[in-house]
């Protein structure tokens, strides 16, 4: 194995390195990752121009990216479900497995998780990274690599589709402005999932024909200031139904608002975006009509499941990759994910398709 | 059958009559019942102090009343599950059996719910009442009549407690020690309930929760900030808990009740408040702490009788006044402004006992 560990390091506000750093040594049940693809995300780009996220604040050095997969190049004496060679994508977070919420099978709400490149723990940007063998998931043949760093925000999407309760027949309406990447792959795992309609709402008609041409039942574009009523009529009249999920991409207090207008009484209004800590909202209309209202964190026991969705060919993530980038090139495409000119852009490790039996 | 059908009726605001009104003619499906205790709930009161429970607006008179029991005294051609002389409680309201969501088997969510006392609909203070036989549950003869009307009320706590998935082993907060909240401790307890902590602004009410089985009661302070309110809550159980009811329905009881709920819990939101009310809705979506409605009670009433009639719950202690429905307005003034530390005032149409063979 080269004694090369070069690593994409965050050291402060704009001020992101690439750096030496030791090979880590491995424990019994953890495997030794040859890392290969590693997307860039949204919250990575927000360490890099703003040195935190809410209470998690940068204090030292930290190793970006969390978004990725890679080939295993050790593994623990006491690991069992991997081998040298295999590879696979990383879910980012791993929890202490004992702890109450743990137990119950919540562990993204663990306290303790320790999760990729959110401070102080290092993230995946880094020719060699080290994790659990239970968070790593063994790739098919056919699965490249950039699907399985995907898998990441792919399970955002699955995960807030499963807190909507979005099943066989859901009528889904997607609250956009947020990251188009995210809302796209919401519109296919909600189809996966059954939903027989898919309406997307955004301030942007670019997007909009993004959405649609990736698969969205139904678009609509917004005005800032359209009154929520107006909205929720608009909404009524484009769909066949009202729909029973809502899922709001953006957090914001007046698409909040609209969501919960918007919904079926007995529906479910699933906010993923990150909005600001107090919002006023239109509580006795979603209470009255027994409205409810789920946050979600992450994912939970959901990256196997979106791992399926790739492999069946159900859903389709590739077309989501629209800048590729070496190493050596982070800056640059960190810069790219921040002009908002692509989709999602991907860094490669190694070099393209090297671990790749299909082609990407 | 007598002609009289002496019926108490709201003409206007502060404006409360008793005066004789036709005695009702049944439809196939339906059954007469000659009543017999009609509870009054904090809406009856509502609606003769303001006219209005917000978009339920009185446009002309209305008969009050809708926690009530009585005596079948006919039955409609097409009645199969009840025969003159059973002894009914009633679920006052009724849907159209048609529409997607009573299809869904959510009839309380139905647009077209025809709803005792709730404007522009007919209570159920009056000698005689008509209504759909399957929305009338026949009593043993060891519930009284005052039980029967009081399973409105327990319903609601059975709904809430449903919708807040208490089940062996919760822990849960209860805010507000009303005749709600006192229900919804009731309900919980006999759901499994391992812990319970309910507080009230008011001594007595805690006085009365603590003799009902309260693991902890709590008494705040109307200067309280929600933080210390959680910090006060957190101290006194022994875990976090993961249920919280809130029967209050003010913006700070909102707001504690997500403050204090452990992450992956519910909040069920009883209490009818402000339509719009500003929350700490990014803590509750981060942690995933869901936040849920209710509206009045769905295939709960079976569930509460069955509750009283095998003695899991004693809701007999909740009455604390008689009166007879010629005192009406005493009896609205009592519990109007809780004299005499009024928690459930019964109105009686048939003297006191007159259908109880096991006495009250």
């Amino acid at each position: 194995m080269k004694k090369d560990n070069l690593s994409a390091v965050l050291h402060g506000i704009e001020d992101m390195r690439l750096e030496q750093r030791p090979i880590p040594k491995i424990s019994d049940h953890e495997v030794l990752i040859s890392m290969d693809s590693v997307g860039i995300c949204g919250s990575d780009v927000h360490y890099l121009t703003h040195g935190r996220i809410g209470h998690f604040i940068l204090t030292k050095p930290m190793v970006i990216g969390h978004e990725s997969s890679g080939v295993i190049a050790k593994v623990g004496s006491k690991v069992q479900n991997l081998n040298v060679g295999d590879r696979v994508a990383i879910e980012p977070g791993y929890p202490c497995a004992k702890c109450v919420l743990c137990k119950e099978g919540k562990y993204n709400l663990c306290p303790d998780m320790i999760f990729c490149a959110t401070p102080p723990y290092d993230g995946s940007l880094t020719r060699y990274y080290k994790h659990p063998a239970n968070f790593c998931f063994k790739l098919p043949d056919h699965v490249t690599m950039e699907e399985g760093a995907l898998l990441e925000p792919l399970s955002v999407g699955v995960h807030a589709c499963r807190r909507a309760n979005v099943g066989l027949g859901s009528k889904v309406l997607i609250l956009g402005a947020g990251p188009i990447g995210l809302v796209t792959l919401l519109v296919h795992v909600a189809q996966s999932m059954g939903a027989t309609e898919v309406l997307i709402t955004d301030l942007v008609q670019d997007r909009l024909d993004v959405a649609k041409k990736l698969g969205a039942t139904y678009t609509m574009l917004l005005k800032r200031d359209d009154p929520a009523e107006e909205v929720q009529q608009r909404i009524h009249d484009i769909m066949t139904e009202a729909p029973n999920a809502s899922i709001d991409c953006c957090g914001a207090e007046s698409s909040t608002r609209e969501a919960i207008f918007s919904t079926r009484s007995g529906g479910v209004v699933v906010v993923v975006g990150m909005g600001p800590p107090e919002i006023k909202l239109p509580l006795f209309n979603a209470l009255a009509r027994e409205v409810d209202i789920r946050g979600v964190f992450r994912y939970c026991n959901e990256y196997a499941g979106a791992l399926a969705l790739v492999a069946s060919g159900k859903v389709d993530t590739k077309r989501l990759v629209t800048h590729h980038f070496d190493m050596e090139e982070t800056a640059k495409a960190f810069e790219t994910t921040r002009c908002g000119v692509g989709i999602k852009v991907m860094i490669h490790v190694q070099p393209r398709d090297t671990n790749n039996p299909c082609k990407f | 059958m007598t002609k009289d059908n002496l019926a108490a009726v709201l003409h206007g605001i502060e404006d409360l009559r008793l005066e004789q009104r036709p005695i009702p003619t049944i439809s196939d499906d339906e059954v007469l019942i000659s009543m017999d205790t009609v509870g009054i709930c904090g809406t009856d009161v509502h609606y003769l102090t303001h006219g209005r429970i917000g978009h339920f607006v009185m446009t002309k008179p209305m008969v009050i009343g809708h926690e009530s029991a009585g005596v079948v005294v006919k039955v409609g051609s097409k009645v199969r599950t009840l025969d003159v002389g059973d002894r009914v409680a009633i679920e006052p309201g009724y849907p159209c059996a048609k529409c997607v969501l009573c299809k869904e088997g959510k009839y309380n969510l139905c647009p077209a719910m025809v709803c005792c006392a709730t404007p522009p609909y007919d209570g159920n203070l009056t000698r005689y009442f008509k209504h759909p036989a399957n929305f009338c549950f026949k009593l043993p003869d060891h519930v009284t009549m005052e039980e029967g009307a009081l399973l409105e009320p327990l319903s609601v706590g059975v709904h809430a407690c449903r919708r807040a998935s208490v089940g062996l082993g919760s822990k849960v907060l209860i805010l507000g020690a009303g005749p709600i909240g006192l229900v919804t401790l009731l309900v919980a307890q006999s759901m499994g309930a391992t812990e319970t902590c309910i507080t009230d602004l008011v001594q007595s009410r805690l006085d009365v929760a603590k003799k009902l089985g309260a693991s902890h009661t709590l008494l705040l302070n109307r200067t309280d900030t929600a933080e210390q309110m959680q910090q006060r809550i957190h101290d006194i159980m022994t875990e976090e808990p993961d249920r919280a009811i809130d029967c209050c329905g003010a913006e700070i009881s909102t707001r504690v009740a997500i403050f204090a709920t452990r992450s992956g819990g519910i909040v069920v939101v009883v209490g009818m408040g402000a339509p719009d009310v500003k929350l700490p809705l990014f803590d509750a979506l981060a942690r995933e702490v869901d936040i849920r409605g209710v509206f009045r009670y769905c295939n709960d009433y079976s569930r509460a009788l069955a509750l009283v009639a095998k003695g899991k719950v004693n809701i007999k202690q909740l009455v604390t006044h008689h009166f007879d429905m010629k005192e009406t307005a005493k009896a609205f003034e009592t519990s109007r402004f809780g004299l005499g530390g009024a928690i459930k005032v019964m109105i009686h149409v048939q003297p006191r006992n007159t259908n109880n063979p096991v006495k009250f």
